[in-house]
């Protein structure tokens, strides 16, 4: 996952909570290993490298795909799993490397889910584009490894894979699980949020970004663009039921850049931001 | 500032399919897109002491591309066995001529008439061709072609489903057209004509006769929650042409005693006249399914309600349950109940005198226990198993059908039972390959 991930489990039984974390971490490891885009050993590669061939997929990545779809058509084609290509011109690496038009023209054709061929069970993808599930796949796993955990046992659990999270039920001892928020970006409060059960998701980071002429850009990018959103926050927390849900809003959010506060209000969720 | 659409309840509903339905997902297979899907099944039906049926089916499917996918399916049915005529039982033993007019049966003393001479094999051929139209629209093109040793089907159908609400909700609309020729051994008999003894002249009008149906379906499909989805359809359907049984025949009996009258005392032939049917029918059937998966066991209930303008009403209820025992195991009982009143035309007998003249083809007729008032009971269970790469399944049912007595039985008639139940029994196999 490319990130810290823990698991606390609230129980004195050691044997148990060693069985919880292990569910969670091969659960873990198993999402990876099957939907990491840098692996040459797992169906995404026979995708990418399928040269516009039909591959058919099995039913846990159609689901996904499916889910990708709705994403896609919720978000009028903002949220698009094809655009990680963009990667190859944008590099968030504090600097002033910003890529020039010519770059990110280049890349544009290269993007858009809607050129994608979608018929469950068979995909098929046009040369040249690639496939990202990293805006999903974190917070499934987070979400896979909490169903896995509540199927093995009816104690609290909190789930934590790089700041995407869910709570399985309140510990034992209070009413709610801690979670304190980072703070970023020169802000000086901390902020703790109270949860008794669902999932959190994070969107942005203090440590991707690139900076010229006093202009900060953000590394959300829009597929539409090629270029980073304007005037997005700097990070977006939300709180939904589950943890997929939390973090396709809060990067919706951010995507939605100036609007973000407002299309939060709009969805009834729980929601901290950090401008 | 823009107004923003509320997504959470669809999201909600999205990922809820994707976190919990995904949990049995564990082997990654890669494509072999050049496969066809086979689908192998045989069924084999037996009446008690009637018709009995064995047919092979092979069925095949086959992606062609990413938006296009091919159906074929070949199917041979052979009936052997003999089934009703549509005569009342007498007292003594009657003959009746064979349909080619070439010779005779008998049917003993007591008994419902049967015509063993019934035997045919079918073949069928189904082929069918799905096109994605748009990302939400789909359209299924089919045609199919079905011969038998004295008849001939040609059908043509297109079927447009459309996607909206993310998936959740599907429109269908179908039409389909096909065309029947039959051309029955030993011609089509006269409305009405009186059935003469093996070798005589019959009464016949023409060699064949064809028919035209066209059916039109709507549909909506409507996902509930992520474990259920329920279904309405309606459908109308028009027959046009030659709709009678060249086959069937109405006795003609005493209006005192309820004999049959003699029609030829030296061959022991009863009186019976071919039966007419009106030469169109208006069908409208509503159907509604609901079925819901309860963590792998699934429920599947339906209901339909079809009415025509030959005044039969039907209902019939089906429920199945599909039992999950095992990752690769299932068991599914099925029991299916099905209720008709009659045609207004239904007429198990004439008392002589009353049987309208040969040639009246605008009075109407039949004696055929399937326009009659029945009932029909099924019961079954299916095992089956089912691998990455192939499945098969076992099915055994017993279905028994009840048609009602006519309410007047005039003399002997009334110790005769004119339609007794038939039970049969029906098992098919299924392989996938």
């Amino acid at each position: 996952m490319a990130s810290p991930c823990e698991v606390l489990v609230d129980t004195r039984d050691y044997v148990l909570a060693k069985k919880l974390v292990h569910i969670a971490a091969n659960e873990a490891w198993r999402i990876e290993q099957k939907f990491s885009r840098y692996r040459n050993d797992n169906v995404l590669y026979h995708i990418h490298h399928a040269s516009g061939a039909r591959v058919k997929v099995d039913n846990e990545l159609a689901l996904l795909l499916n889910f990708a779809d709705q994403c896609y058509q919720l978000t009028d084609g903002m949220f698009d799993i094809t655009s990680g290509v963009l990667r190859r011109a944008w590099t968030f690496d504090c600097s002033d490397n910003i890529p020039t038009q010519q770059q990110v023209d280049d890349l544009r054709p290269r993007i858009g889910w809607e050129k994608v061929s979608w018929q469950q069970p068979f995909i098929s993808l046009p040369v040249d584009m690639e496939l990202d599930l990293g805006g999903i796949g974190k917070e499934y796993a987070v979400d896979r490894a909490a169903l896995l955990i509540s199927q093995a046992s009816d104690i609290a659990a909190l789930i934590n894979f790089g700041g995407d999270l869910y709570a399985t039920k309140p510990p034992m001892s209070r009413e709610s699980w801690q979670v304190g928020i980072e703070s970023i970006g020169g802000l000086n409060k901390t902020g703790v949020i109270q949860i008794k059960s669902g999932g959190i998701a994070t969107s942005g980071d203090a440590r991707r970004y690139l900076e010229r002429d006093s202009i900060r850009y953000s590394h959300v990018l829009n597929p539409k663009t090629g270029c980073p959103v304007e005037g997005a926050p700097k990070s977006v927390t939300v709180a939904s039921p589950r943890c997929t849900d939390a973090g396709f809003l809060s990067t919706t959010a951010m995507l939605n850049g100036k609007e973000a506060k407002s299309f939060l209000e709009a969805q009834d969720v729980a929601y901290w931001i950090q401008n | 500032m823009k107004k923003h659409q509320k997504i959470t309840l669809a999201l909600a509903s999205a990922t809820c399919s994707l976190i919990n339905v995904a949990a049995d997902v564990q082997a990654e297979e890669s494509a072999d897109l050049g496969d066809w899907d086979i689908n192998a099944a045989v069924l084999y039906y037996t009446e008690s002491d009637r018709v009995s049926a064995f047919e092979p089916v092979i069925s095949a499917k086959k992606q062609i591309n990413d938006d296009e996918s091919i159906s074929l399916k070949l199917t041979l049915d052979s009936l052997t066995g003999p089934s009703a005529n549509g005569a009342v039982p007498g007292i003594n033993p009657q003959t009746f001529t064979k349909p080619s007019g070439s010779g005779s049966y008998t049917t003993p003393a007591n008994e419902a008439p049967l015509d063993d001479t019934f035997m045919d094999t079918r073949v069928a051929f189904n082929a069918s061709w799905e096109q994605e139209l748009s990302r939400m629209t789909r359209m299924t093109l089919g045609g199919n072609f079905s011969k038998e040793y004295d008849y001939l089907s040609l059908g043509v159908s297109a079927v447009v489903a459309h996607d909206i609400n993310q998936r959740n909700t599907s429109f269908t609309t179908g039409v389909s057209f096909s065309n029947d020729t039959i051309e029955p051994e030993g011609d089509i008999p006269t409305a009405f004509g009186i059935m003469q003894p093996a070798g005589s002249t019959q009464p016949r009008q023409t060699s064949s006769d064809d028919k035209t149906i066209i059916d039109v379906l709507f549909g909506i499909t409507q996902v509930i929650d992520r474990d259920s989805l329920f279904q309405v359809n309606y459908s109308y359907s028009q027959a046009d042409g030659y709709l009678t049984d060249p086959f069937k025949v109405i006795s003609v009996v005493d209006g005192t005693t309820g004999l049959p009258i003699i029609e030829d005392a030296t061959t022991n032939l009863s009186q019976v006249v071919y039966e007419n049917r009106p030469d169109s029918r208006a069908k409208h059937s509503f159907y509604t399914q609901y079925k819901r998966n309860f963590t792998g066991d699934v429920l599947d209930i339906s209901y339909r309600y079809m009415f025509d303008d030959w005044e039969i009403a039907s209902h019939t209820v089906d429920f199945r349950y599909r039992l999950k025992t095992s990752e690769t195991t299932f068991w599914q009982p099925h029991l299916r109940y099905y209720q008709q009143s009659e045609a207004e035309f239904f007429q198990p007998y004439f008392v002589s005198g009353q049987q309208p003249a040969e040639g009246s083809d605008n009075f109407y007729a039949t004696s055929d226990y399937r326009l009659g008032e029945m009932t029909t009971y099924t019961v079954g269970l299916e095992y089956g198993e089912k691998y990455q790469d192939y499945g098969w399944s076992i099915a055994a049912e017993f279905y028994l059908q009840s048609v009602s007595e006519p309410s007047v039985k005039v003399g002997q008639l009334a110790q005769q039972e004119l339609y007794p139940d038939v039970d049969a029994f029906m098992l098919r196999f299924n392989y996938d390959f």
